[in-house]
């Protein structure tokens, strides 16, 4: 009895402060999920709130919607063709610039991909549109000053291509912060030291980068792959702000779907539906996920 | 203590006098020429109401597209504001349907507004039997703008009829092979919507058009719509290739930068151009499109409406008579781009003959109205879809397809039931 | 500088194909702000202006002005908020060996990929039945609860890096956790509170669609100011851009701040071990 009684006030007196917040936070986060799910169950379709109990009739409505598995493709797409080129483009920007050895080179290059970040996607993408835009763009007036006619694009205005070109935005965007990372996790003395064996060893630098380095710095590809792909999944404002889903809906994805629904059509338990269904997807990319992070924290 | 507390009473009086005289709005004409005819929607309120104080929220976006977000939050957590700016039809049914607003038959009687609007007006911003807001202006959606130097060059008349535009587009394209000569610009996706509703006017007529968005007609077997689709593929060639990545003022701009001759658009356009330096009857002409079987106007308002449990409804009701009082509508109208809501406002006040004509049009035939794509008679959630549905078929050109998905939206967002409410004429 | 002449090359190409993409961007930026209204039109997006209207910067910075101080207080107060608590969090994830802590890590991982528009309604619910849906402290309620558990992750990761042998000495003299955490693992650990910093503080400073449905015209943000300054009727994509540039300087000078700090900071805390 008193021993319990001890253990829980060695919990309290050490842990309460640190799991008051996280559960709290968790708390309400999860309260707010399990409203939306509900309400995914319900009939609200007007902008009145509607609590009745309808089952799956607009997960049905959902799946036998063309939009949809539009934009269930587009949104693999987004995880796929986003997160792993930046990881492997920031991989080697990295590394050049670890090789380089000039402070002035890494620090140009490092602020010179890294101001996007600072920036929203309502700037980015209102620039980035007028890149791509087909008869004045800046990229095709680019190609036809270099006289390259025959490489000017339609970019976003072609529905086969046109969210290829979205990611894109997406991976120039987050580029520098993949860098950042990727430096600092280079950074650590074990890993210095080992490289500096390897060299001395005579193994050229693809070898010590992709057998040394990448499997050292797990823990910072874990990070960053989770940002990236969280990101992509719930991708909103590029799509917002540069296509609005078009042309027709060649660009939409499922959480800009949500938005019409939720916010246009008046369709709320469609787009709370909808939500749930990004976040299913999430959880399937989650839990193999987290079972590998968890093994590398817990292990 | 005592003095305490009769301090106290005064202020709670002074509070509570000092907040009835408050008017939360919002609204969405934030730049531009609107933001002008916002401000002087506000002086007019000032001049007849001087201790009004007026909370302004606008939210910026095209149409309303950013302002419904926020209004649907506000709304659904119980803090609404005053008053919205909502344009009729089936968007302010979806307001009405969700228990938001207070009917006016009250303010409708004592302002004698029945008598001074146009019928199809009244009947937009008529739910059951109650009207629900006060227009301030309307807005006609089936404009053609052209380059009147371009026409005179090449002594071209603004067409009234599908096979006129037709032909105008052929001259157009002969003579300057550069040019694209119809804009269109559909990355907010009802641009499309606007060019097929022009050709469903003229091939089916106007009691066609308004059986179709009140979900009458099986577009499956409806040779109609078929047609009119089959001519908007005729249109395709002359339209601007890359109207997915323009918004509806930059599509004007084709115009403006001369890439393009001629542009379907509401009234709106008109002070878009004024402010690229285009002026009305000098370096751009309008007719309204089609004119044939007979000439409709294709409209919508902008309204106002009294929230249920609005925090100051007597500021709400004098904000409302103001609305739809001439000393409002004219400055703003002015400004903004549309027509009056009243009918008995001087035509002249309108400093471009555009304007003026179809104000005299209106006067004269107030009952060649029919609500439009954005005030619309189709309910919001069908509208939407039906937008992707056109702006997908200017890109793929399958009228098979379209169809049948149109179709498909017919039926998934009950179009038959929801827009039963509107009559026409 | 390097010594392998093939790699030189590489480097100098990645370099200059970087600084053009990056670069041309900025350019647009610069040359659209300076543009007056009928050149606008023209979307001649290289070509600068023939009559560069400086104005548009004064008219840009007095309407944005007002949003840039309310996104500082908000996101200011959110990144310390979220830091903090983060911290917080991220220790006893890192450190607690229940079975509890287990269930409860996955548990907030999964929140991570909440979109966050799906909880957009019932957070400005919340925020309205409180009372704080009017004021800056509805955003900020908001992106706290939104940011509170990717802090946690994020810390705690790093806590993971750092070493226990530390903490493990100081509890067998008999500190307790808060003290060992705030007196020993904290200063180790600013390099993390640096990174989590700028990286929610650029997410709330960035975000929009939230922010657009709990703002009122004192508390707008700079994402929501810029998308009105351009309008719905004529788009001012001079003084838009003009403003976004002014906007930028903020995290601009939090990243060259901050930055700065985390890599000495990063550097000196890896030489621990």
């Amino acid at each position: 009895m008193a021993k319990r009684r001890s253990a829980f006030i060695y919990f309290i007196k050490n842990w309460a402060i640190f799991l008051l917040p996280l559960l709290i936070t968790t708390g309400f986060l999860y309260f707010m999920l399990f409203w939306t799910m509900y309400v995914s169950f319900s009939d609200w379709r007007g902008t009145a709130p509607n609590y009745k109990f309808v089952g799956l009739k607009w997960y049905r409505l959902m799946f036998s919607m063309d939009r949809f598995w539009t934009d269930f493709k587009n949104n693999i797409k987004w995880l796929l063709i986003g997160v792993l080129p930046t990881l492997f483009a920031a991989l080697l920007i990295a590394y050049l610039l670890e090789l380089s050895g000039s402070k002035k080179w890494e620090a140009y290059v490092r602020t010179l991909i890294l101001y996007p970040s600072a920036m929203s996607f309502v700037v980015t993408g209102t620039i980035w549109s007028w890149m791509y835009q087909p008869d004045r763009g800046v990229i095709n007036t680019i190609f036809d000053i270099m006289g390259l006619h025959m490489l000017r694009g339609r970019f976003i205005t072609n529905p086969e291509t046109a969210t290829y070109w979205l990611i894109l935005i997406f991976i120039w965007q987050f580029l520098g912060l993949a860098v950042i990372i990727f430096q600092s996790s280079f950074r650590s003395s074990e890993l210095q030291s080992i490289i500096e064996s390897a060299l001395v060893d005579g193994a050229s630098r693809m070898r010590i980068l992709f057998q040394i380095i990448v499997p050292n710095i797990r823990g910072g590809i874990l990070i960053l792959a989770s940002l990236l792909l969280i990101s992509a999944l719930k991708v909103f404002d590029i799509v917002y702000i540069v296509t609005f889903g078009g042309p027709g809906y060649s660009t939409d994805v499922l959480a800009f779907f949500m938005f019409i629904a939720t916010f246009q059509q008046h369709l709320v338990s469609l787009g709370a539906g909808l939500s749930m269904i990004i976040f299913l997807m999430a959880f399937v990319i989650v839990v193999p996920y987290t079972i590998y992070a968890f093994r590398r924290w817990f292990a | 203590m005592r003095r305490f507390l009769v301090l106290l009473l005064i202020g709670l009086i002074m509070a509570n006098v000092w907040a009835a005289r408050e008017l939360i709005i919002f609204h969405w004409w934030t730049a531009g020429g609107e933001r002008e005819a916002a401000d002087a929607m506000f002086e007019a309120l000032h001049e007849k109401y001087p201790d009004i104080k007026i909370v302004e929220n606008p939210v910026a976006g095209g149409g309303g597209v950013s302002h419904r977000v926020v209004l649907q939050s506000r709304l659904a957590a119980g803090i609404p504001p005053d008053t919205w700016q909502t344009l009729g039809g089936a968007e302010l049914k979806s307001y009405v349907d969700g228990g938001y607003l207070e009917p006016l038959d009250e303010l409708y009687k004592e302002l004698n507004y029945w008598d001074v609007i146009p019928k199809p007006l009244a009947n937009a911003v008529t739910i059951g039997g109650h009207p629900y807001s006060v227009p301030l202006n309307m807005h006609i959606q089936n404009i053609l703008y052209y380059n009147k130097k371009l026409f005179e060059e090449l002594g071209l008349k603004p067409p009234k009829s599908f096979d006129e535009l037709i032909s105008v587009l052929k001259a157009i394209k002969k003579a300057k092979p550069n040019m694209y000569p119809l804009a269109l610009g559909t990355k907010e996706k009802w641009e499309a919507a606007f060019v097929l509703d022009s050709i469903i006017l003229e091939v089916g007529g106007p009691e066609y058009y308004v059986k179709l968005y009140k979900g009458l007609i099986d577009v499956k077997k409806d040779p109609v719509f078929r047609e009119a689709l089959e001519k908007l593929k005729e249109l395709i060639p002359y339209m601007y290739p890359y109207h997915a990545s323009l918004t509806w003022d930059e599509s004007c701009g084709l115009l403006v930068s001369g890439d393009s001759a001629m542009v379907i658009m509401g009234t709106w356009a008109i002070g878009y151009f004024q402010t690229r330096g285009w002026n009305p009857g000098v370096e751009f002409g309008a007719t309204t499109f089609p004119q044939v079987p007979e000439r409709i106007l294709l409209f919508h308002p902008d309204t106002y409406g009294l929230a249920k449990n609005a925090p100051h409804p007597d500021a709400c009701l004098d904000w409302l008579k103001v609305v739809a009082s001439p000393e409002l509508q004219i400055p703003t109208d002015v400004t903004q781009g549309g027509l009056f809501a009243r009918l008995d406002i001087d035509p002249k006040n309108f400093p471009d003959p555009i304007r003026q004509e179809l104000q005299e049009y209106v006067r004269k035939h107030p009952d060649k109205l029919i609500l439009d794509q954005h005030g619309s008679i189709a309910p919001m959630s069908f509208t939407q879809a039906y937008w992707d549905a056109i702006a997908a078929f200017l890109v793929e050109s399958n009228i098979e397809k379209t169809i049948n998905n149109v179709a498909t939206l017919f039926t998934i967002y009950n179009v038959k039931e929801e827009a039963a409410w509107y009559q026409w004429p | 500088m390097i010594k392998n002449r093939r790699i030189q090359w590489i480097f100098f190409t990645v370099v200059l194909i970087l600084s053009v993409i990056y670069l041309l961007p900025i350019y647009v930026m610069l040359v659209t702000s300076l543009k007056t209204p009928y050149e606008i039109t023209q979307r001649l997006y290289l070509i600068p202006s023939l009559k560069p209207q400086f104005s548009n910067y004064v008219q840009a910075f007095k309407r944005i002005y007002p949003s840039l101080i309310n996104s500082i207080i908000i996101a200011s107060t959110v990144t310390g908020l979220a830091t903090f608590f983060g911290g917080l969090g991220g220790y006893y994830l890192s450190r607690s060996r229940t079975r509890f802590s287990k269930v409860l890590f996955i548990l907030v991982g999964i929140t991570l990929y909440l979109p966050y528009q799906a909880v957009l309604i019932p957070l400005v619910q919340i925020a309205a039945k409180t009372g704080m849906a009017l004021t800056h402290w509805g955003m900020i309620f908001s992106y706290s609860i939104l940011n509170i558990p990717l802090a946690s992750v994020l810390m705690g990761t790093f806590f993971f890096s750092i070493p226990r042998e530390l903490e493990e000495a100081a509890e067998a003299d008999g500190a307790s956790k808060p003290q060992i955490f705030f007196r020993i693992v904290s200063p180790l650990s600013l390099p993390g509170y640096a990174s989590t910093a700028i990286l929610i503080f650029t997410q709330v400073w960035n975000e929009f669609l939230l922010a657009l449905c709990l703002s009122t015209p004192e508390t707008t943000t700079v994402q929501v100011k810029l998308a009105e300054i351009k309008g719905s009727f004529v788009a001012l994509y001079n003084i838009q851009m003009a403003a976004a540039l002014i906007g930028v300087i903020v995290p601009l000078l939090l990243f060259l701040l901050l930055g700065r700090y985390f890599i000495r900071g990063i550097l000196a805390g890896a030489l621990k071990g």
